[in-house]
C-alpha cells in the first residue's frame, strides 16, 4: 500500500501559558532560556556543573504544538521558546542572509528561538518544526504577495547584538 | 466591512494610512502570547502600544489595530506598522464601549 502524502492543514494544539525565562552564566557567558508553567517564574540563581546560572529576565508567553486537521499528525514544538521578527540589523547574520535572498518587500523573516540561546550544545529547533511553522503561518495570508519565513535561531550571528523583536509580553505592567 | 468604512462609522482616529482591507472578524486582547493564536484578516482591539504587538500582528495577518482608551502609539511603532502594512487606529472610549459599537455595526 502506498502512503499518500497529506497536504497538511495545521492548527494550534496543546496551547500552554507560562513564562519565557532567560538565564545567563557569568562563568562561560552562555545564555539559556526555558518555558516555565509555574504560576510565578523561578528567579533564583543556581549552580549546574561548571555553570552558575543567573536570572536575566522573564516574560509572559505561550507555547503550542501543531496538529494537522486532516491527518491528525502532531508536531511538538516544546523546544520553541518564542518567535522573533528579524529587523535586518546585521548583514553578517545568517538570518539577514535569508531575508536578503528574497527581495519581495512583503516577505517577513521570523526566528524560532530555542532554549539553547547560545547554542553551546549545537541543538536547535527541528527541521520538521520549522517546516510546520512555515506552513501554518503562511496558509491563510490574505495578501498573495505576503510571505512569512520562519528560520531556526541557530542562524543568528549574535544574541548580544541582535535587534529582533521577540514576540513576548512586555509592558503589561505599564498600561497606566 | 472595509477599514475605511469602520473609521468613518465608529469615529476612529487613523494614526497612519494603509491599503483598505476587509475586516473578517474582531479579536480583543492585550497579550502578545494570546494574539499569535488569532485568525488572519481580523481587527485587533488592544490597550498595548509597543512594537512587539506589531510584530505579532504581522505574523497573524491582522488588518488593523485599534488602541482603545485614547492610547497613542510612539513614532517607532507607527513606522514599524507602516513597514508591515498594518493600519493603526485610535478610540477615545474604553474597550467595552468599542466592542458594543463594533457589534452594532455588524463588524466580524
Amino acid at each position: 500500500m502506498i502512503a499518500v502524502a497529506c497536504n497538511h492543514k495545521w492548527a494550534m494544539t496543546n496551547i500552554r501559558s507560562g513564562y519565557l525565562v532567560i538565564e545567563g552564566c557569568f562563568h562561560c557567558r552562555n545564555r539559556i532560556s526555558f518555558f516555565s508553567e509555574e504560576p510565578i517564574p523561578p528567579v533564583d540563581d543556581y549552580q549546574e556543573g561548571d555553570h552558575f546560572w543567573s536570572h536575566l529576565g522573564d516574560y509572559q508567553a505561550s507555547q503550542f504544538d501543531l496538529k494537522c486537521e486532516k491527518c491528525s499528525k502532531e508536531v511538538p514544538l516544546k523546544e520553541v521558546m518564542a518567535t522573533m521578527l528579524c529587523m535586518k540589523c546585521n548583514p553578517e547574520c545568517g538570518v539577514f542572509a535569508v531575508s536578503a535572498q528574497d527581495q519581495n518587500r512583503k516577505t517577513w523573516v521570523y526566528v524560532a528561538l530555542c532554549a539553547n540561546t547560545s547554542h553551546a550544545s549545537g541543538k536547535c529547533v527541528t527541521e520538521e518544526g520549522i517546516r510546520a511553522l512555515n506552513e501554518y503561518f503562511n496558509c491563510g495570508l490574505q495578501d498573495p504577495l505576503k510571505k512569512i519565513v520562519v528560520v531556526p535561531c541557530a542562524l543568528r550571528k549574535s544574541v548580544d547584538t541582535c535587534h529582533g523583536i521577540v514576540l513576548a509580553d512586555v509592558g503589561l505592567t505599564e498600561l497606566y | 466591512m472595509k477599514v475605511s468604512e469602520l473609521v468613518e462609522k465608529a469615529g476612529l482616529k487613523a494614526f497612519n494610512k494603509q491599503s483598505d482591507k476587509d475586516i473578517q472578524g474582531v479579536y480583543i486582547s492585550d497579550m502578545v502570547s494570546d494574539i499569535i493564536g488569532m485568525k488572519e484578516g481580523h481587527l485587533l482591539v488592544t490597550l498595548q502600544t509597543h512594537k512587539n504587538l506589531i510584530a505579532a500582528a504581522n505574523l497573524v495577518d491582522v488588518v488593523a489595530i485599534v488602541f482603545s482608551r485614547g492610547k497613542t502609539p510612539a513614532e517607532d511603532v507607527i513606522a514599524l506598522a507602516n513597514k508591515v502594512g498594518i493600519a493603526l487606529l485610535g478610540f477615545d472610549g474604553d474597550t467595552w464601549t468599542l466592542a458594543k459599537k463594533l457589534c452594532a455595526l455588524g463588524v466580524g
